[in-house]
């Protein structure tokens, strides 16, 4: 019937109306489920990523942004935002150069081209810039990955956050030392601190040493070595270390100072119970895992981590290994990925890109559905994300380097026994 | 225990002044023939190394060995750019002759990051760790090569500068330009050779450094500006200069975790550049103008 209208000589007003109207309806209905009027595909929302993509921190910068986009890509991938008619999420790239002013301008650049949100931005300083553009442009900010507690103590409407705050790392950094001298039977009794002179790495030294103050724990931190980012030596550091004949490092490093500092502790034979770092990236990048070997071993990291058993994080971790071949989501890029998943959630919720309700929406998140470690993601009255947890990480022999870092506390999470105190560098074969 | 920590911050910052010194005197040979400050130095550095990396990772062969083959790639590379670029500045005045080369360098440096991506990079070769041990003071066997070869390299140069035909043509040219075209000496393919083994010296520290740091494309910047202070302590366009400028700038950055917190390191050394400048502008082996 409907064949021979259309291929007919005549095909009158209504027969057209009529044909192309339920094709229109049927094409609508088995896309979005729903019947909605045909339209032209909704316009993309446009989300701002800015992320530190060169200079010191580029590898992590790289990764982050790929961490923002795989979840972009899955989400459109997923339909889009359904409840705007299956809006596409586009990630428009900012480059902030691990330069605050340089993040403030890109990110400035993005909203004038149109972007509805932002995400980003890894360093702390580089974020707390967004944040007060943010606030004047009244656009949503997410912080994907930014530690430092300042960032969201100044009472910011716009700003939230889903990574565990420099509060969160050195309290849990020290309950983690705490359980593990208590089950092992050790008493270590001297630590050094070290850390980059950047926001951050001063920030989360300080921070941790405040924290291990109150926990009580029966160890003195006799020495505290600061050292600018992007060192290229560190003998001379090392060489302090030494002298201070600590039984604990607790170093807060890059993946470039991260390298240096271990092939040095080698050489200059420091003998360590263990490395523990309080929370920092530079122990379980890939790159850094396969280059130092065996000396990497043990080295353990309190860091925010995927849940590896959960299924979002196996099947997205997959997703990521084939699209960027060699890297693995990890607990950086891991989080970048939960940041756009937040958004695309308080979006779905919002139904608008309407700056007061999105922010409504984010204020109501209730994401149980992440791939990190940790509870449902919350956000408190200042922004940060209320169940934002650490875990305990370490490096352990493996013959793939790629399979070398394991979550060992909480135990809940654990997916291997720590090994601590660690055997010395140089004893091992 | 002290002695130990301060004899050992000694021993590690005369080795580290070496290395200083040995990427300095490429930029200091390059600035006394033709009076341009090589900005693209630390990137040309760089390019060394992910050159010798690249052979170690694809061939197996170690850094010491591929140094000769690195300098000759870095050879040729500045020998291109002094023909096709440096050439046409010399002229200029000195605020436009630093553009063309900090362009150079940013070229080489995002060639860098688009060939080999931005991950730092540290592959273990045959003497990354090795140590030998005097006592209870720690000698880096890499630090100690690279400092050996340094001094070789240093006095190599020296000695082809004094003796060779082409070293009397550059020092030549270096002292006066119109004066050694009048006697035919070409000074343009002067000027790429000068410049080529300025930039060879620098290949080869950068081959040296592989055992000793890890890589990555942004590391260029840093070294351009600790050449710079060392070739400024030295004395500008002298060989020995940069090599004692190191020397002096890699002790004291080291002795001064002693007293100091490490972020300060670079306060020390550039609060000596401040003196020195004060006290003998030239400086310390520096001539008269």
């Amino acid at each position: 019937m409907k064949e021979k209208n259309l291929t007919g000589k005549r095909i009158n007003r209504r027969t057209f109306l009529k044909v192309s109207g339920a094709v229109g309806l049927g094409v609508t209905a088995t896309t979005f489920g729903v019947p909605t009027l045909l339209r032209a595909a909704p316009s993309p929302i446009k989300i701002g990523s800015i992320q530190p993509a060169t200079g010191p921190l580029a590898v992590i910068g790289q990764g982050q942004r790929q961490g923002n986009q795989l979840a972009a890509d899955y989400i459109n991938s997923m339909g889009g935002i359904k409840s705007m008619g299956g809006a596409k999420l586009e990630l428009m790239l900012g480059d902030s150069e691990t330069k605050a002013e340089v993040g403030r301008s890109e990110a400035d650049r993005l909203i004038k081209d149109g972007a509805v949100m932002l995400i980003g931005a890894f360093q702390s300083g580089v974020s707390m810039a967004i944040a007060t553009l943010a606030e004047q442009r009244q656009v949503p900010f997410v912080m994907d990955v930014a530690a430092l507690d300042a960032i969201t103590q100044k009472g910011y409407k716009f700003t939230f956050r889903v990574f565990p705050t420099v509060g969160t790392f050195g309290r849990t950094a020290c309950d983690y030392v705490k359980l593990m001298v208590t089950e092992k039977k050790v008493s270590p009794k001297r630590a050094v601190v070290t850390n980059t002179g950047d926001p951050f790495g001063k920030g989360q030294g300080e921070n941790f040493i405040e924290s291990f103050k109150k926990s009580g724990l029966p160890i003195e931190i006799v020495d505290h070595i600061t050292y600018p980012l992007g060192i290229h030596d560190l003998s001379a550091e090392i060489a302090r270390i030494k002298a201070a004949k600590p039984d604990l490092l607790f170093p807060v490093c890059r993946p470039g100072d991260s390298m240096i500092m271990t092939r040095e502790l080698y050489k200059q034979r420091v003998p360590l119970m263990g490395i523990i770092s309080p929370g920092s990236p530079g122990w379980y990048e890939p790159t850094v895992v396969k280059d130092l070997g065996k000396l990497i071993y043990y080295v353990m990291d309190n860091a925010p981590w995927f849940h590896p058993k959960s299924k979002l994080y196996q099947d997205a971790n997959k997703a990521f290994s084939k699209k960027y071949p060699g890297s693995y989501l990890d607990g950086n890029s891991g989080y970048a990925y939960t940041g756009i998943l937040v958004l695309a959630d308080a979006l779905e919720r919002a139904g608008s890109t309407k700056p007061e309700k999105v922010l409504e929406a984010i204020r109501g998140t209730n994401l149980k559905n992440h791939p990190m470690v940790g509870d449902a993601i919350k956000f408190g009255e200042n922004g940060d994300n209320i169940n934002a947890a650490t875990a305990m990480v370490q490096v352990l022999p493996d013959p793939d380097p790629m399979n070398r870092v394991k979550v060992v506390l909480p135990k809940k999470f654990a997916e291997a026994d720590y090994v601590f105190p660690a055997p010395q560098m140089w004893e091992r074969g | 225990m002290n002695t130990d920590l301060a004899l050992q911050l000694g021993v590690q910052g005369v080795l580290l002044g070496g290395i200083y010194g040995l990427i300095a005197i490429g930029l200091s040979l390059i600035f006394g023939v033709m009076g341009v400050i090589n900005f693209a130095h630390g990137q040309m550095m760089v390019m060394g190394m992910y050159i010798s990396y690249w052979i170690f990772v694809l061939l197996g062969v170690d850094p010491y060995i591929s140094l000769i083959v690195v300098a000759a790639a870095i050879f040729l590379l500045g020998y291109l750019i002094q023909s096709s670029v440096v050439n046409r500045i010399l002229d200029y005045p000195e605020a436009m002759q630093v553009l063309p080369l900090v362009a150079v360098g940013l070229i080489l440096e995002n060639t860098v990051l688009l060939l080999w991506g931005p991950d730092h990079r540290s592959p273990q070769t045959s003497l990354s760790l090795e140590t030998i041990w005097m006592g209870d003071v720690m000698v880096d066997v890499s630090r100690l090569i690279a400092f050996g070869l340094a001094i070789i390299i240093t006095i190599s140069i020296f000695i082809f500068l004094k003796k060779s035909n082409t070293g009397k043509c550059i020092r030549a040219a270096a002292d006066n330009r119109m004066g050694a075209v009048l006697v035919g000496i070409k000074v343009n393919r002067i000027n790429n050779i000068s410049f080529a083994l300025g930039a060879a010296t620098t290949g080869a520290a950068g081959a040296l450094l592989i055992p000793l740091m890890p890589l990555s494309p942004h590391l260029g910047h840093d070294f351009t500006l600790t050449a710079f202070v060392v070739v400024i302590l030295g004395g500008m366009g002298n060989l020995i200069g940069a090599l004692v400028g190191g020397l002096i700038l890699g002790t004291a950055e080291s002795l001064s975790t002693l007293i100091l917190p490490a972020t300060l390191k670079q306060v020390v050394s550039f609060s000596i550049l401040v003196i020195i400048m004060l006290f003998r502008p030239q400086g310390l082996l520096g001539g008269k103008k």
